[in-house]
């Protein structure tokens, strides 16, 4: 095995050209079109309505406007997604807008400031429905349906009263007996935390570039994403053409941190280049970036855990309701990862959790750093504070004794082997912050 | 492929008259239009500022520093048919510190209030507050008159500024008159100017007496911040430590920069040690009217309001 | 109209509109595009350039603004013979650079650090960056990397 890198410090192949500022992110790209054209998108004034009516007529007017799309130009499109295809490209005529950043037209201009006066004046007429902003009030029995035109499979069966009209995911858990667990501990403790929306917040916002290539009718774009591949998969399926005729230039990118997993700028530079025959940039600024993309999933977590009087955890049932907004993005993936993380990092012999990820009007969310587990950290950690001091145990000491070690099982029934070191971590931690034994007030 | 067409020139135009003359004349002069021409007058005179104000008013925005005027124009800069830039009037730039009072030019920065030791001695809660705003970047373009004219109740020179019981001068081409700091304000960025009227500089009397003061400001982060309050107290001293003049000034709890009177009150006149501190904060907590908005509840700026005194003034007793 | 202005060592002339802001002149109209929009409102500091001498959110001047300014970019911080600024050296040694959005800005207010302070503390350089914000939250290198490059240019009494 080579030791020429594996404990080394190594330094990164691109850092040299981004100290000298060299190194081209998209937006670095634009000088080298003469003929650039610029899109604004217009986006929904309204987070849960009917599109009624548009008039395009005094966007076309501004000087410098090229053409302006909406989804009737594009019939053939499908809708997108990570893991569900349920985000629309364009929203059309009497077809619904589900949150703040859905799409309802491209303006495409000579200059960025023509787009942007185009956008702003394009008139809407649209139908005002209910809006969802909480998942409590999306799961109650007659609330308004989020995605009546998608089929959403639900296993469902823990609660029989539950409405299942705008849930996107349902997981259960079952490890060991749960009501055996509780039987067995001499301290209940029942508690509800919630977390909320988290900006992700990369320093580079969305932004691309797309040119066509017309002798071989190649889309190129160039635009950030962290999964390449999917993206490209799935902008050639949104618009009904080979894979192939998508070609994705990966510039340097200036963070993501879960953001740029789900597509953005990408199909619509994709429309409007092949349309229009002419390369496109589409910036988005920070605002839109905010309110169109995907954010960190607010939980609803409830915990109630069984632990004998000597600090031993007996028994732990999770109920977790996750906003997921408006779309799925990885919510199905974030709501399961979540889940699994239920207990962190304690052995508990008996689990139990009910986790859901329902549809809101909010900002879809998707991938942030953790995927699910930060959520449920804040939850489990705050948990076992209360328990500590309930007990009058260190709660440093209350972790150690729960921790696990070479041997534990997770929630998930997965036996833990080999890099387990909570112990040390905890250890480590009391040393460096200074935690006195004992002391519980801190 | 056709040619960009450029159609940036289809933005607002200044409707005044004066404007089209300005720009034809130089045309016709076969110059090249210089910095100062119709849509961007960058006068190197206060005088001819004066005479851009009272030719224009509002129609031409006044650009200082610039850090808050342009994110108000953020992404719209093209709705601006005119600036008046006040950055090459080196006037305004100056400080001066006499023995009755100290004038600082308005278009004094806040790298310059924050470094300049002088500022540091004399003014120091101005200098503190300075040196806490924003970043190192804002603070090299945020000017001294922009925090002042822009008038958000959060702007973090006001709460000294009334400590120091400062004078705004105000000109325009008909003559110059004082306001004072307390006078200034009338409302979330509102204030007292005229549309032809320029802040030319702030006039702070030098105190007789020792003085001893405390700046407080609080936010969710400790920079690049909008405060979610602000504290400049001020005590003069005899030479007992008898309280001769006490000022207790607080930003971002009202809809204007405000002087807690009844704090004043109370410490005027006392020995600095006989002080109760938590009565003056708890005077101060009753005497702001603050909201509740993004940077704060109504109980948050009261409580911490009343504990920021406290604690100032238990620092000032423990000398 | 025309503004004249030296930038990186070398006076520029440019026709500007009093609509653009010195980032825009800077990255199109001149193609310097080390300096990065985050934010548009001077609050990232990635657009971060040295204007007459101080650290300023280049995305908050306006273009005119600049007539007879001396402005310093990334970019003219190289030596003639190409070789990089002890402070960009630093960055690569410390490992202080990710995503690599914020580093330009990051390097404009860490070299106009150490021109006053040659040796600052941790503090002190905590403080002159608080207007350059990291996302990957590099923060500790890039205080290690601005201290490295302080050490070695006072070794090497390079104080440029």
């Amino acid at each position: 095995m080579s030791t020429k890198y594996v404990g080394e410090k190594v330094t990164k192949v691109d850092a040299c050209k981004k100290v000298t500022g060299e190194a081209k992110y998209t937006e670095d790209l634009v000088n080298d079109f003469s003929d650039l054209l610029h899109i604004r998108v217009l986006r929904t004034p309204h987070p849960h309505a009917y599109l009624r009516e548009i008039n395009l007529e005094p966007a076309r007017e501004v000087a410098g406007v090229v053409e302006v799309f909406t989804a009737a130009d594009f019939p053939e499109l499908k809708e997108f997604g990570l893991i569900i295809k349920d985000q629309p490209v364009l929203v059309g005529i009497d077809q619904k807008m589900r949150y703040l950043g859905d799409a309802l037209a491209l303006v495409v201009a000579e200059t960025d400031a023509a787009a942007l006066q185009g956008r702003d004046r394009i008139e809407l007429e649209i139908e005002e429905l209910e809006v969802v902003d909480n998942p409590l009030r999306s799961m109650e029995q007659g609330c308004i349906q989020i995605h009546e035109d998608h089929e959403i499979e639900v296993t469902h069966y823990l609660d029989p009263e539950m409405c299942c009209d705008n849930i996107l995911s349902d997981n259960y858990l079952d490890k060991g007996d749960v009501e055996k667990g509780f039987a067995e501990a001499d301290l209940i403790v029942e508690r509800e935390y919630q977390t909320q929306f988290v900006e992700q917040l990369p320093l580079q916002v969305e932004k691309g570039i797309a040119d066509y290539d017309e002798e071989s009718g190649e889309i190129i774009i160039w635009a950030a994403s962290q999964w390449l591949h999917d993206t490209q998969a799935d902008i050639a399926q949104a618009m009904g053409i080979s894979k192939d005729k998508i070609r994705i230039k990966q510039p340097v990118i200036g963070g993501a941190f879960g953001k740029k997993e789900d597509i953005s700028v990408h199909i619509h530079l994709a429309l409007a280049a092949r349309e229009l025959k002419r390369p496109v940039q589409l910036i988005y600024n920070r605002e839109e970036s905010m309110i169109a993309q995907s954010k960190r999933h607010p939980q609803i977590i409830r915990h109630k855990t069984g632990v004998s009087s000597e600090g031993k955890l007996t028994a732990w049932q999770t109920k977790m309701i996750m906003d997921t907004g408006a779309y799925a993005s990885s919510g199905p993936a974030v709501v399961r990862n979540a889940m699994f993380h239920c207990t962190g990092p304690y052995q508990v012999p008996n689990v139990r959790a009910a986790c859901y990820a329902v549809y809101t009007n909010n900002t879809y969310c998707g991938a942030m750093r953790g995927f699910g587990a930060t959520q449920m950290a804040f939850a489990y950690d705050s948990q076992m504070d209360v328990i500590a001091r309930e007990l009058e145990i260190d709660p440093a000491d209350f972790r150690m004794r729960n921790a696990y070690q070479p041997g534990s099982t997770t929630p998930g029934g997965e036996k833990l082997e080999l890099g387990v070191n909570v112990r040390e971590t905890i250890a480590r931690a009391r040393r460096l912050s200074g935690w006195q034994e004992g002391d519980n007030n801190a | 492929m056709k040619n960009s067409q450029r159609n940036v020139s289809s933005r607002p135009k200044a409707s005044g008259s004066d404007f089209e003359a300005e720009k034809e004349n130089t045309q016709e002069l076969g110059r090249e239009v210089p910095v100062g021409s119709a849509d961007y007058l960058a006068p190197e005179t206060l005088n001819k500022a004066l005479e851009y104000r009272s030719r224009y008013g509002y129609k031409a925005v006044v650009i200082a520093g610039g850090t808050d005027v342009m994110v108000d124009y953020f992404e719209g800069l093209t709705e601006v048919s005119s600036w008046l830039d006040l950055t090459k009037i080196a006037a305004l730039k100056e400080m001066k510190f006499g023995p009755e009072e100290i004038r600082l030019g308005s278009m004094v920065t806040h790298l310059k209030l924050a470094t300049d030791p002088r500022v540091g001695e004399n003014l120091p809660l101005l200098a503190e507050a300075a040196s806490e705003m924003g970043s190192w970047q804002i603070q090299s373009r945020g000017t001294l008159g922009g925090n002042i004219v822009t008038s958000s109740p959060a702007g973090d020179t006001l709460a000294p500024l009334l400590a120091y019981q400062a004078r705004f001068v105000l000109g325009s081409v008909s003559g110059q008159r004082e306001v004072a700091a307390e006078d200034f304000f009338t409302g979330p960025k509102e204030n007292v100017m005229n549309q032809d009227e320029l802040l030319l500089e702030v006039m702070i009397p030098v105190s007789r007496e020792r003085t001893l003061s405390r700046w407080k400001k609080v936010g969710k982060r400790k920079a690049v911040i909008i405060s979610s309050l602000t504290m400049a107290l001020l005590l003069e001293l005899d030479e007992k430590d008898v309280i001769t003049g006490a000022r207790a000034a607080y930003g971002a709890v009202a809809p204007t920069p405000l002087r807690a009177e009844e704090v004043e009150n109370y410490l005027a006149g006392k020995s600095l040690s006989e002080v109760s501190a938590e009565r003056a904060g708890e005077l101060a907590a009753r005497e702001i009217s603050p909201i509740t908005d993004i940077r704060g509840t109504v109980a948050y700026r009261r409580q911490v309001t009343r504990d920021i005194t406290v604690e100032a003034l238990l620092d000032m007793q423990q000398g | 109209m025309k503004i004249t202005f030296t930038i990186n060592n070398e006076e520029r002339s440019l026709e500007v509109s009093s609509h653009q802001r010195l980032l825009d002149i800077i990255r199109k109209d001149l193609g310097l595009t080390a300096a990065k929009e985050g934010c548009g409102k001077g609050e990232c500091g990635a657009c971060t350039v040295l204007f007459n001498g101080e650290p300023v959110a280049s995305c908050l001047v306006l273009a005119p603004q600049a007539d007879g300014a001396e402005i310093l970019t990334v970019e003219g911080l190289l030596s003639r013979e190409g070789e990089l600024h002890p402070l960009q050296q630093a960055f690569l040694d410390a490992g202080a650079v990710q995503c690599g959005f914020c580093i330009p800005g990051s390097i404009m207010t860490g070299y106009r650090l150490l021109q006053d302070n040659p040796e600052p503390e941790r503090e002190e350089v905590c403080q002159a960056l608080a207007g350059n914000i990291c996302r990957c939250t590099g923060y500790q290198k890039i205080v290690d990397a601005i201290q490295l490059a302080a050490r070695r240019m006072q070794a090497g009494g390079d104080s440029s």
